[in-house]
C-alpha cells in the first residue's frame, strides 16, 4: 500500500454509471465532497465509434471475457462454465454508454407484486418498501434533468405524473408505424417509447443525431442522453467530484465497530491505494456490487460485508429479451432507429387473473437483434450458402421485432456468488451466477410472444417467427435484486433508504436494491431511486453547503 | 483515403496454400450470384489481416488508422488471436483431408458442389447439437425455436465451421476500414445504405432520418 493515500472524502461512490453518476450529481450539488472510483476508462465522445465489428463483436465496450469473465450454471448441481452472462460496459457511463435508452416508468401496481399476485410457489416475492407516489417526484426530476422525449398521457396504464415530458416524442419510424397499426387493429393502447434521445434541442444540448449505430455503440457525436453527457458533467461542474477512472476496488474494509472504513483499490498504474470516507455507496451494477461485498470479508463479516443475513447475492433477477419477428412486403428499415427509437404497449404489463402466469411486462417494437448487418439473423434461416444470402437480401430491410423484457420472478436459489475456480485478470474470484427460470417466467414469455406475433400479423406481416425463451442469459444487461431493500433485516440487505441494515454508512443505488425485477426497463427507476437515496443522505447528514 | 487504408490492412498470417483454401471456402459461405459475394468483398483479406497480430483489432473511431493496444487488453487479444489461428490451421487441414478423401483433391481445387458437400459435413456436428436441443425443447412442450436473440457464445468458444461463417460475415458486412466489404459491396448486397465512412459517423454527418416514416419530417419540424 502506498504511503500517500488520498485525503478522506465525505462520500466514496464505487462506480460511475447511471446510478453512481446520479448520486454524484445530487450529493456534490448539495455541497458534499465525492470521490468516485470507476474500474474502467473515462472516454470522451470522440473516442466512441459507429463500428459494429469493434463494438458488438470485439469487446470494444463490452467486457472482454478473457479479462473480466463470469461463470454460469443452471443449478448448484451443475458445473459452472465461463459465460458472458448479463454483461455491462465497465467504464465511465456504464451501461448508458451504449444503451437502448428506453425510459418507461414502473406502474403503481409494480411496487406491490406480493400483495397483488399472492403467494407463488417457488418464488420469493416481496412488495417494495416504497410506493410509486414516493418515487414519482424523482422520476420527474430525472426526466427533466436528463431530457426525455415522450408523450405524456399516451400510455394509459402509467401512474399520475406531476407534469409531462420535457421533449416531444422522437420522429416516427416505419417499423413503429406498423406496431401502432397492429395495436390499433387489436384494440390495444400503444405509445412512443420514452427515450433518452432528444427530439429537439434542450437545456443547451442539441437534438440527437439519428444513426443506425446506437444500441450497443457509444455515441461519437455526444448528442445522446446518457450519464456521460448529463450527470457526470453536472457533478464535475460543482468542483467537488473527484472522478478517478481505471481504479478497481478490491475490498471495502471495516473499522473496529464494523462500519465501512475504506475502499482499497488498484489505480491505473496498478498501485494499491486506500480511500477513506464517511460513507460508501455501491454503484457497480447488481452483480458486481454483490461480488464486492462478498469479496470484503473481515472478522466482523466472515461471509462478506453486510451479509450476516446470508441474503447478499440471492434473489437475483435479470429480465430477458426476446421477440416475435415479422416480415413485411414493404421496407420497414428496422435498423434506421439504431435500436433506439421504439414504440410500446403496457397492455401485457399489469397482472390479470385468468392467465396461467402472474405479472407481465413492457412490449416494444424495434429492429431485429442489434439490428445491424453483421449481427442480423433470423430464426430457421440457414447461416451460409446461397439460401443464407437470399434470406439476408430479402429480409434485412423488411423485418422488425416486437420484443419484451421478461419480468422474471425472484427465487432464493438464483444468486450471485464468488466462483471458487475462475479468477479475473487481477486474480480476484469472478462472479458465479446460478439461475434457473421459474415456470412462471417461461409461461409469461410464451404467452406474450404469442400476443406480439398477433400484433405483427394484424399489421400485415407476411411471415412471423416466435422466439420463445427457454433460459435466461442476461441478454438485456438488466440486473437486479441482489441486495434487496426491505423493512425486515433477515430477508433484505438494505433498508428502504438503501442503507445496509448491518452497516450504517454503506449504501447501494444500482439495480441491486430492487426487491423484484419489474416489467419495465430499469434504468429510469435506478436513477430516480439513486436521486431519492442521495436526498436522504443529504437530509440525514445535514447539508454542509 | 480508402486506398491508403487498403495498404494498411495488407498484413497477413496465412501462407499461399492456407489462404487459397480459406478463400475458396468463404466463396461458398457467401457465394457470388448476380451480386458480389465474399470473393469480391475481399473477406479473405479481412481475415488474413485480423489474424496477422493485434495491430488491426480496433479501427480508430474516425477511421484514420488503428488503435495500439496496451496492458491487459493487448494480452487478452494476443491470447485470443493465438487460439483462433490454431483453429484455422486445424480447420484448413480438415478441409483438405476431407477433400482428398471424398473427391481426391485439395479443397480449393474441387468443384463448387463438392466443396459444398464437404462444408455440409463439417457443419454436421453443429447441426446435430441444434437438433438435439430442439428435440429437448419439443419434449418439454416447446415448439422448436432458435435462440437468435441470445448471443452468449464467445468467439474463442466457436468450432472452426461457425467461426469461418462468422468471419466471412464480418468480412462481408463490417466497415470497409477493416479490409473487407470492399467498395461496400456487402452492404449493397443486402440493401444497407450504410455511412460513406467512419469519419462521416464520427462527425455526425451520417443520418438515418431519410429511412424513417414519411411523416417524420413533419414531427421533426414541430419538435424543432
Amino acid at each position: 500500500m502506498t504511503n500517500h493515500n488520498p485525503d478522506r472524502a465525505d462520500v466514496c461512490i464505487i462506480g460511475a454509471g447511471a446510478s453512481g453518476a446520479t448520486a454524484a450529481k445530487v450529493l456534490t450539488e448539495a455541497g458534499l465532497r465525492v470521490v468516485a472510483l470507476e474500474r474502467g476508462p473515462w472516454w470522451q465522445p470522440d473516442q466512441f465509434s459507429a463500428d459494429e465489428l469493434a463494438n458488438v463483436h470485439r469487446y470494444n465496450l463490452w467486457p472482454d471475457p478473457l479479462i473480466n469473465p463470469r461463470t454460469f450454471r443452471a443449478s448448484a448441481a451443475d458445473d459452472p462454465v465461463v459465460q458472458l452472462f448479463c454483461p455491462v460496459p465497465q467504464m465511465v457511463g456504464g451501461g448508458t454508454a451504449h444503451w437502448t435508452g428506453w425510459l418507461p416508468r414502473m406502474t403503481e401496481n409494480e411496487f406491490r407484486p406480493k400483495s397483488i399476485y399472492g403467494e407463488v410457489p417457488g418464488a420469493n416475492l416481496a412488495d417494495w418498501p416504497i410506493t410509486y407516489q414516493e418515487l414519482e417526484p424523482y422520476y420527474d426530476k430525472v426526466e427533466w434533468a436528463f431530457g426525455v422525449s415522450g408523450q405524456a398521457g399516451a400510455n394509459k396504464y402509467e401512474g399520475p405524473r406531476s407534469r409531462g415530458y420535457p421533449c416531444p416524442p422522437l420522429p416516427p419510424t416505419r417499423y413503429n408505424q406498423k406496431f401502432h397499426e397492429g395495436c390499433a387493429k387489436l384494440g390495444y393502447n400503444s405509445f412512443p417509447t420514452p427515450s433518452a434521445a432528444l427530439s429537439c434541442p434542450y437545456n443547451g444540448w442539441p437534438a440527437t443525431n439519428q444513426s443506425a449505430f446506437a444500441q450497443q455503440h457509444g455515441d461519437p457525436t455526444g448528442t445522446r442522453g446518457n450519464a456521460l453527457t448529463r450527470f457526470i458533467p453536472a457533478a464535475l461542474a460543482t468542483g467537488r467530484y473527484d472522478l478517478r477512472p481505471d481504479c478497481y476496488v478490491q475490498e471495502i474494509t471495516v473499522d473496529a465497530r464494523g462500519r465501512a472504513r475504506s475502499a482499497v483499490y488498484w489505480d491505473a498504474e496498478g498501485e494499491t491505494v486506500e480511500q477513506e470516507a464517511d460513507l460508501f455507496i455501491l454503484a457497480c451494477g447488481a452483480i458486481e456490487s454483490a461480488r464486492l461485498l462478498l469479496l470484503s470479508r473481515s472478522n466482523q463479516f466472515p461471509n462478506g460485508l453486510a451479509n450476516g443475513s446470508d441474503v447478499v447475492g440471492r434473489n437475483a433477477t435479470f429480465h430477458e429479451y426476446s421477440a416475435a419477428i415479422g416480415a413485411f412486403e414493404d421496407p420497414v428499415y428496422g435498423w434506421a432507429g439504431g435500436g433506439y427509437v421504439g414504440a410500446s404497449t403496457f397492455e401485457f404489463l399489469e397482472h390479470a387473473e385468468g392467465r396461467d402466469f402472474v405479472g407481465g411486462c413492457h412490449v416494444a417494437s424495434a429492429g431485429v437483434g442489434i439490428p445491424l448487418p453483421i449481427s442480423f439473423s433470423l430464426p430457421d434461416k440457414p447461416t451460409w450458402g446461397q439460401a443464407a444470402k437470399d434470406a439476408d437480401r430479402e429480409c434485412f430491410n423488411h423485418t422488425m421485432a416486437v420484443g419484451l423484457v421478461l419480468h422474471d420472478l425472484p427465487q432464493e436459489t438464483n444468486r450471485v456468488e464468488l466462483d471458487d475456480q475462475v479468477k479475473d485478470a487481477w486474480g480476484l474470484p469472478v462472479a458465479r451466477i446460478t439461475h434457473t427460470p421459474h415456470p412462471n417466467d417461461l409461461a409469461q414469455g410464451r404467452w406474450i410472444i404469442d400476443r406480439n406475433a398477433e400484433i405483427l400479423e394484424a399489421a400485415g406481416a407476411t411471415e412471423v417467427w416466435r422466439v420463445y425463451i427457454d433460459k435466461v442469459t442476461g441478454n438485456c444487461s438488466h440486473q437486479h435484486s441482489t441486495l434487496r431493500m426491505g423493512n425486515d433485516p433477515t430477508s433484505s440487505v438494505l433498508n428502504k433508504d438503501c442503507r445496509a441494515h448491518e452497516v450504517d454508512n454503506l449504501y447501494a443505488v444500482d439495480g441491486s436494491p430492487f426487491p423484484t425485477s419489474t416489467g419495465v426497463n430499469p434504468t429510469l427507476t435506478i436513477m430516480a431511486n439513486a436521486w431519492r437515496v442521495a436526498d436522504s443522505i443529504v437530509a440525514r447528514r445535514g447539508s454542509p453547503a | 483515403m480508402v486506398a491508403n487504408r487498403m495498404n494498411e490492412t495488407e498484413a497477413r498470417f496465412f501462407d499461399d496454400f492456407q489462404r487459397r483454401t480459406i478463400e475458396a471456402a468463404m466463396a461458398r459461405i457467401i457465394p457470388t450470384d448476380h451480386a458480389p459475394g465474399a470473393s469480391e468483398a475481399g473477406t479473405i483479406d479481412f481475415l488474413d489481416c485480423y489474424l496477422s497480430g493485434i495491430d488491426f483489432i480496433y479501427a480508430k473511431p474516425d477511421g484514420s488508422g488503428f488503435e495500439r493496444l496496451k496492458g491487459k487488453r493487448a494480452e487478452a487479444w494476443r491470447q485470443r488471436i493465438e487460439i483462433v489461428r490454431r483453429k484455422y490451421l486445424e480447420g484448413i487441414d480438415e478441409l483438405n483431408q476431407r477433400g482428398r478423401a471424398e473427391f481426391g483433391d485439395d479443397f480449393a481445387d474441387l468443384a463448387s458442389d463438392q466443396q459444398d458437400a464437404i462444408l455440409t459435413i463439417m457443419e454436421g456436428p453443429v447441426r446435430e447439437q441444434q437438433r438435439a436441443r430442439e428435440e429437448e425443447q419439443a419434449v418439454s412442450g416447446f415448439t422448436p425455436p432458435e435462440p437468435a436473440l441470445q448471443q452468449i457464445a464467445a468467439e474463442i468458444d466457436l468450432d472452426f465451421f461457425p467461426l469461418l461463417v462468422l468471419h466471412t460475415r464480418q468480412g462481408f458486412l463490417a466497415d470497409p476500414v477493416y479490409g473487407g466489404n470492399r467498395n461496400r459491396v456487402g452492404w449493397d448486397a443486402i440493401g444497407f445504405s450504410g455511412p460513406q465512412s467512419l469519419a462521416e459517423t464520427h462527425a455526425g454527418r451520417y443520418s438515418t432520418l431519410p429511412y424513417f416514416a414519411e411523416t417524420a419530417g413533419v414531427t421533426d419540424d414541430e419538435a424543432g
